[in-house]
């Protein structure tokens, strides 16, 4: 139910009526600050940033904003934990070699270079999912027909966001079926069952496929697919307040350049 | 004139490496007829309504769309399919676009029509079934009987003669399929010919001009309800049930009951026989009013003043603007649907009503209950709220 979660999330959100184009920018925007920055400070003062937008502009409340970081910060963090001990430069704090052709060093290089890493992620990642939340992908399907890109894809790219909901919906009612008759007690019986899911929602996506193109036809398709009304136009007060965010993290990123944790 | 719109001649078809699911059927549908295809599962009911819109071809006999033999070219097709709108049984599988507004204008877009025309046809259809705001909405969050309504509105930004609805009310709650039915009443007031498959007797009972039985691919009866429900055989061999009313009317009858007027429809008919057997020669009752408001011609204030002059009156909504009024104002409704008859059955009582509704159905009101002064003679007045 993960992407049901966000995007109905992001279609009730506090910043649904913000002209797309004003969330992609400042994300966008933020995303090359924490790339560019040099030091670990900005990008994480850009994701506080984002993240209190996230909660308090778009009012996402905070337990499934938290539960959203949690799987890429783990990550972020078992990287981050491997760049420290493996990358070398500057003086060594600390090393160990428990073999004679393998050794690990803590050094001053490599922890800053591990945090910058980590705080860059904690920048990016807030950016992204500043967008997931706040712009629903029926919106982001207006930005990208006017950003040219070919009618075919997004054609495409509209009936799959439609079929993943109809597909989800399947799945899970299988699923259900599934444990209700206890089809995951064992290994063996979870594999057993799980390759049945698969093949069953297989199945079922192939019927829904032709049954897509009945439906198309019994309305006259001839290759044209309608697009949902006008972009909300850009206001000036939430053009002043993506402006005023991406100056002043500009300014963290150009006055924090040189400092370093360690 | 009534003029047939819809005309099967003897037509079969069989499915690759199936049984024959359709063995020589021959009927007509007149143009402005609400007729209801009534059978059991594999009757045959859908793989029928599949060949009306040129998606499945007969193997013979002939189909005719407004006295002119279906054509099944590209170019034809496509003016079949704008002129005859289909609604298929589940919502899911008709809903194409991520958003209601695209999906509505999906039909319109592909006949070819500009922009601005698009969007005037998509906000008429909305407004028809009563969804105006629900435009951006994603499909995947509204409730089915809404899904319905957008897979209904989709069929009418096309603007088609002949509706065909495979079980419009399957998988709806009770007053879900009210509501449906109840916008099908009003699309064929706005001229459209409606045809519907179904196996719910109760529904189609009241609500259909005529008939047709089916089983397994071939027709067994064809007439207006009240004579088609009528044979026991028949019902119970198409493995459906007399509806309830026309039941308790046969077995009144059985017993030495006689009762005069035509079979009843609905509970008002029922009530209204038994009340001429009754009171033969009592004199008149006190009969209440029914009042009747155009909520298109009445503000907000003056409706809300009305009511609290007329405390405790019985509040009725008919029509999906007049429901949408109501549900934005807060108006606690005692009837959403049969809402004139319940309103006579009320005044018949004693009791006095407000009808909330719109333009030409303010007609059908005073209609319908002039219509019922002549089955009974009972003298209900009728009132407009007027315009403040």
């Amino acid at each position: 139910m993960y992407e049901e979660l966000l995007e109905d999330i992001a279609q009730k959100n506090g910043l649904r009526e913000v002209s797309p184009y004003l969330k992609l920018a400042g994300a966008l925007g933020a995303i090359l600050l924490c790339l560019s920055s040099t030091s670990f400070i900005a990008p994480l003062a850009i994701a506080l940033l984002l993240s209190l937008g996230i909660l308090f502009l778009a009012r996402v409340d905070l337990r499934t904003y938290g539960e959203l970081l949690v799987a890429p910060f783990s990550f972020a963090l078992m990287g981050a934990f491997v760049i420290i001990l493996l990358s070398g430069g500057g003086e060594p704090l600390w090393s160990w070699s428990p073999l004679p052709w393998l050794s690990f060093s803590i050094t001053r290089g490599s922890i800053n270079e591990g945090i910058l890493v980590l705080s860059r992620v904690a920048g990016g990642m807030s950016a992204l999912i500043f967008i997931a939340l706040t712009t629903p992908m029926t919106d982001l399907f207006l930005v990208m027909r006017r950003c040219r890109v070919p009618e075919p894809v997004l054609d495409l790219a509209m009936m799959i966001y439609r079929t993943i909901f109809m597909i989800m919906d399947q799945l899970v009612q299988t699923y259900q079926a599934q444990r209700m008759r206890l089809g995951y007690t064992s290994f063996r019986e979870s594999v057993r069952s799980f390759s049945m899911l698969c093949g069953s929602v297989f199945i079922g996506s192939w019927d829904a496929g032709e049954d897509l193109i009945r439906a198309m036809d019994a309305r006259c398709y001839s290759g044209r697919f309608a697009m949902a009304g006008e972009i909300r136009p850009v206001e000036v007060k939430s053009f002043l307040a993506v402006a005023f965010f991406l100056v002043v993290s500009s300014a963290i990123v150009l006055s924090t350049g040189n400092i370093a944790i360690i | 004139m009534t003029h047939v719109i819809l005309e099967a001649r003897d037509i079969r078809y069989r499915y690759p490496h199936g049984m024959e699911a359709i063995r020589g059927i021959s009927f007509h549908v007149r143009r402005g007829e609400k007729v209801a295809l009534v059978g059991p599962n594999g009757a045959g009911k859908s793989t029928l309504l599949l060949m009306f819109n040129g998606m499945l071809r007969p193997d013979s006999g002939v189909l005719l769309f407004d006295n002119r033999p279906i054509r099944y070219d590209g170019g034809s097709l496509r003016e079949l399919r704008r002129r005859v709108g289909f609604v298929f049984q589940n919502p899911d599988r008709q809903i194409i676009a991520p958003t209601v507004y695209q999906d509505v204008a999906f039909g319109p877009t592909n006949l070819g029509l500009p922009e601005e025309q698009v969007r005037v046809a998509v906000e008429a259809a909305l407004r028809n079934v009563g969804l105006t705001g629900f435009e951006r909405r994603p499909p995947h969050q509204l409730s089915s009987g809404e899904k319905k309504r957008v897979a209904i509105a989709g069929v009418l930004a096309m603007d088609p003669d002949l509706l065909v609805l495979d079980e419009p009310t399957s998988n709806l709650d009770p007053a879900g399929s009210e509501d449906i039915m109840e916008l099908l009443e009003e699309l064929k007031g706005n001229g459209k010919t409606i045809l519907i498959s179904t196996h719910d007797v109760e529904l189609a009972y009241p609500w259909a001009d005529r008939v047709i039985l089916l089983r397994g691919g071939e027709i067994l009866q064809e007439d207006s309800p009240d004579v088609a429900f009528s044979d026991t055989d028949l019902v119970r061999k198409a493995r459906l049930s007399v509806p309830v009313l026309l039941d308790l009317y046969r077995e009144l009858e059985r017993r030495g009951l006689s009762l005069p007027g035509k079979r009843p429809k609905t509970v008002l008919d029922m009530i209204n026989t038994i009340e001429q057997v009754t009171r033969k020669g009592a004199s008149s009752p006190l009969y209440g009013t029914i009042h009747v408001c155009n909520v298109d011609e009445t503000t907000r204030e003056a409706l809300s003043r009305w009511l609290s002059d007329h405390g405790g009156i019985s509040l009725g909504a008919m029509g999906t603007r007049a429901k949408q009024r109501a549900s934005e104002e807060e108006l606690p409704l005692d009837f959403s649907y049969g809402v004139i008859d319940k309103c006579i059955l009320k005044a018949l009582n004693g009791r006095s009503s407000l009808i909330l509704t719109v333009g030409g159905m303010v007609q059908q009101v005073e209609r319908r209950v002039s219509d019922f002064k002549v089955e009974s003679g009972a003298e209900i007045p009728v009132r407009k709220v007027e315009r403040t």
